[in-house]
């Protein structure tokens, strides 16, 4: 069997070890050659995001580095930098979250330099045309109120769950904007973070593939052109405290459905030596789009309320679209997470029920021998799978950079969590969870008749169309009565138009 | 870089194991990565769900696939999946189901265990199938609030009478609906599809091909023939345009749908391989119209061309998602005048070399991982049953000419064959 040289793509990613990693000016270039590969990857991270959209500007971040990627350069017009990328089937693209903004593309090593002068255009000297930004920000507020609003409630549910949180703090805004502060955006504006922010001081560029030592040089050199300007700094902040359950019911009028996000703040980071025995523990809980998903197997397996339920000890954007996590959208902040996917209306309570009373469960239970022996042996293999290429290999290297990870994450995580014990995965769990105080919320409609229930801890009994196991049917009567105590003070009703206004 | 088609365009030589039973594989080693893509394809998607009242019932079977058998019960199956760290899902389409783990090379024997375990000996009781009823509605109502699943489903229904392309792949409410009442008939349909006959294995990665297929003998060997062909009624001719407005119960912008009827996928067919460029070189981001409409003249928010391959003739539709109302009318009417000039010139010629180079490094580019390959051959295996169809596909591709072109919007996008879609939010 002979495979064509050129093409013999994956037979060297799969064999990248990190020993081949390099950081060079000690965090401000981090390189991943691998030297048969044919195509060549670009990550180049700005440290600066949407936390740092000035008041009443949110959204401006984000904005700027769209404009970057989707706009034209001083030489080019977006429609001809779209026609030169255009046969390479290659493209530039933005990614913004709270703390991180990355410019990236990958590029067939046939197209190597045309495809480089472009990105270097796109990041050195753009265009900010008043067309592009036109176009731009059109779409942005389309997608607040139209596809946000509108065509996923779960999406809209785990974005809401964001905003209130951390709201007030530099986290406290959907990483698009809103409405109105979109509206007040003008290109002067885009301009001006642009020249404060996307300086060397904050720039690490990520490059990975098939490239060789001269032309990692070569960018070293030119993104030297760049102003050197000083490191982004956000003030330390804390998410507000609270107590209690604390609900927003995002109400929809014509919901069919209702879809449930909770959660609130951790003090936990990747990297921290608490991280590996919290991912286990939350892996077993709600490992994403997987059926050993503990929550998954409650109300989806057993009762067929949905099509999935999930925890996350870290954000995890777009969760409906991927499978694995996406790199760059490290945080200082983080939350523990719980996405219920949406249920039929009447049954909205019940799964919120549910759902808290596993955490209860899990709390003050901790892992069985058997449980934690399965998830340390299936997440040791699992992580195989979170960054096959070099692009995504690239990625998780620039966030080991942010989280000051000594070593690569993806070499150390197996390693912590083979050893790991089921005793400090338990004492972690009941260092860092707990079921009282949280933050949640429901989009769904008949929001007054979820508030009554809520605040009178009323039952709320299931039934079934199709006939269920007398053990489900006997759990289901410790679901529907398990105690919820709910200040009416802390249950706000939101119409779905003003949510993001 | 070699950048002609000719010859063998797919990268990695691959054998091809068949057994007596009909079952076929496709074996791909690519060493290094200690990983293996193991992909069942079954030929059988909501295409095949010719029975009145049965539309999504690939679907729906698809999740009773993870049901468990006796050997290896549904949390069994999941506890040893769940042990071998898998990557493990499965879709359903219109044209066929993929069940697909990602492991690490040293448990492909246990995969094939459990992989040809299920396919030959899936049990489950009434109650089991009645709860998974509910999961496939959830996943239904997840969807729904969509406005391009609306769409869609207005779409095909309309632009269809008699084929199964009728309704989409999770299929219409009220057939979701009746699915718990569906027992007897999943055993059926069971019978009837996971045969042997109609099922592809495609396997990548760090494997040994020689221990591969003594594996696939052992565990597949026994399987029986038995598969029952669909009786899809072909679509006749569309004699006239059809035309709906849609309002869909949530804000959007209006969507504006023009689909005419397509040829089936035949990889050696120019006039097939030809609507596929076609609708990318009219209505992609390197047209005319996308820069006229998208960047200069920015109407519409998107616009694109779905003109891809499918088992059946199916549909090529032409997308638009228009930022005023008023001017739905007059997106139509330059979508018309772009066809117009396709049926009367020649393709611009760089313009098709320029796709032409942009479908080969897409392709390419994209198989740089087994799941990616395995996930890249899939369609065009179920389509064609053979994994042969890619080098020929992209063989006539690029024998295309810019007259080719002509020929194919002038035999396909005629008015008579269309129906269009316009779909409003509520006010």
């Amino acid at each position: 069997m002979k495979v064509k040289r050129y093409f013999l793509i994956f037979v060297v990613l799969f064999g990248i070890l990190f020993t081949q990693c390099q950081q060079s000016e000690r965090k401000n270039m981090v390189l991943l050659p691998v030297k048969d590969d044919p195509t060549v990857s670009f990550r180049l991270v700005f440290k600066v995001g949407s936390a740092f959209d000035p008041k009443g500007k949110e959204g401006l971040a984000a904005l700027t580095a769209t404009l970057l990627t989707n706009g034209g350069t001083k030489k080019h017009s977006y429609e001809e930098i779209l026609r030169m990328l255009y046969p390479m089937a290659a493209s530039v693209s933005s990614q913004v979250d709270k703390e991180m903004t990355v410019i990236y593309g990958r590029v067939h090593k046939d197209n190597l330099n045309a495809f480089y002068e472009i990105l270097k255009e796109i990041v050195l000297t753009p265009g900010f045309r008043e067309e592009d930004f036109t176009r731009i920000k059109s779409n942005y507020l389309n997608y607040i109120q139209n596809t946000l609003r509108y065509s996923s409630d779960e999406e809209l549910g785990k974005a809401a769950l964001y905003e209130f949180i951390f709201k007030d703090t530099p986290y406290g805004h959907l990483n698009q904007g809103h409405v109105s502060s979109l509206k007040k955006i003008t290109i002067d504006d885009i301009k001006a973070f642009y020249q404060k922010y996307f300086t060397r001081a904050n720039l690490v560029i990520g490059l990975g593939g098939g490239y060789d030592d001269s032309f990692a040089d070569l960018v070293r050199r030119d993104f030297r052109q760049l102003p050197q300007g000083v490191p982004a700094r956000l003030p330390e902040f804390e998410p507000p405290a609270f107590q209690g359950l604390n609900i927003l019911i995002v109400e929809k009028p014509r919901a069919n459905a209702t879809a449930i996000s909770f959660g609130y703040p951790i003090k936990l980071l990747r990297g921290q030596p608490d991280f590996y025995a919290m991912a286990l523990a939350n892996s077993w809980f709600g490992e994403h789009r997987n059926s050993s998903s503990h929550l998954y197997q409650v109300i989806r397996e057993a009762r067929g309320l949905n099509y999935g339920d999930y925890s996350y000890i870290e954000h995890f954007p777009n969760g409906g679209r991927r499978q694995f996590p996406p790199p760059n959208v490290a945080r200082r902040h983080q939350i523990f997470e719980v996405w219920i996917r949406p249920v039929p209306k009447e049954a909205g309570l019940f799964a919120f029920r549910a759902a808290l009373r596993e955490l209860n469960l899990l709390v003050s239970n901790g892992l069985s021998e058997q449980q934690f022996n399965l998830t340390r042996e299936f997440l040791s293999n699992y992580i195989l799978h979170y960054a096959p290429t070099t692009m995504m290999k690239l990625g998780y290297a620039l966030d080991d950079n942010f989280y000051g990870i000594d070593g690569h994450f993806l070499e150390l995580f197996p390693q912590k969590i083979k050893a790991l014990t089921k005793e400090q995965v338990n004492r972690t769990i009941k260092t860092y969870l707990q079921d009282r105080n949280i933050k949640v919320v429901f989009v769904t409609s008949n929001a007054r008749k979820l508030k009554d229930m809520l605040i009178n801890n009323k039952p709320s009994p299931i039934k079934y169309k199709t006939p269920k196991p007398q053990s489900v049917l006997e759990e289901d009567k410790a679901i529907s009565a398990y105690p919820l105590t709910v200040d009416p003070e802390k249950v706000t009703i939101v119409p779905v138009e003003k949510l993001f206004e | 870089m070699n950048l002609s088609f000719a010859g063998n365009f797919f990268p990695y030589q691959y054998e091809t194991y068949k057994l007596p039973n009909g079952l076929t594989s496709y074996l791909i080693p690519v060493k290094g990565s200690g990983l293996v893509a193991y992909y069942s394809i079954v030929r059988t998607g909501s295409r095949d769900e010719w029975e009145p009242g049965h539309s999504g019932f690939a679907h729906f079977f698809e999740h009773m696939m993870f049901r468990g058998t006796k050997q290896f019960p549904g949390a069994v199956y999941d506890s040893l999946v769940t042990s071998m760290g898998a990557d493990a899902n499965a879709y359903t389409t219109d044209d066929y189901t993929c069940y697909y783990l990602v492991l690490p090379g040293s448990k492909l024997e246990l995969a094939m265990t459990l992989e040809s375990d299920r396919f030959q000996n899936l049990s489950y009781s009434e109650r089991e199938f009645k709860t998974e009823a509910g999961a496939v509605y959830g996943e239904f109502r997840k969807g729904r609030v969509n406005p391009w699943s609306v769409l869609e489903e207005n779409l095909y229904n309309l632009a269809f009478d008699v084929h199964t392309y009728k309704h989409t792949t999770i299929g219409f409410e009220e057939d979701i609906k009746r699915m718990p009442e569906m027992y007897d008939y999943s055993k059926n349909f069971f019978k009837r599809y996971y045969r042997p006959e109609n099922v592809v294995l495609v396997i990548v990665g760090d494997f040994d091909p020689e221990a591969t297929k003594t594996l696939i003998k052992k565990y597949y060997g026994n399987w029986q023939r038995g598969y029952i062909a669909p009786k899809i009624t072909p679509e006749p001719p569309q004699k006239s345009e059809r035309r709906k407005t849609v309002i869909y119960k949530g804000r959007t912008l209006p969507i504006l749908a023009m689909a005419y009827k397509g040829p089936a996928f035949d990889p050696k067919d120019k006039m097939s391989a030809a609507v596929y460029l076609l609708g990318e070189l009219a209505f992609g981001q390197n047209s005319d119209l996308y820069r006229r409409l998208v960047i200069k003249e920015q109407k519409v928010q998107f616009l694109g061309g779905d003109f891809s391959f499918h088992r059946d003739p199916n549909l090529l539709t032409v997308f638009s998602m228009i930022k005023d109302e008023n001017d739905i009318d007059y997106v139509e009417s330059l979508i018309e005048e772009t066809i117009r000039k396709m049926q009367q010139n020649s393709a611009d010629a760089r313009q098709l070399e320029d796709l032409k180079k942009r479908l080969r490094y897409g392709f390419l580019m994209n198989l740089d991982t087994p799941s990616k390959i395995a996930g890249r051959l899939a369609r065009i295996i179920a389509m064609s049953g053979r994994l042969e169809a890619v080098d020929e596909l992209y063989s006539t591709i690029d024998q295309l000419t810019p007259d080719d072109i002509r020929a194919a919007a002038g035999k396909f996008l005629q008015k008579s064959h269309r129906t269009v879609i316009v779909l409003k939010g509520e006010k």
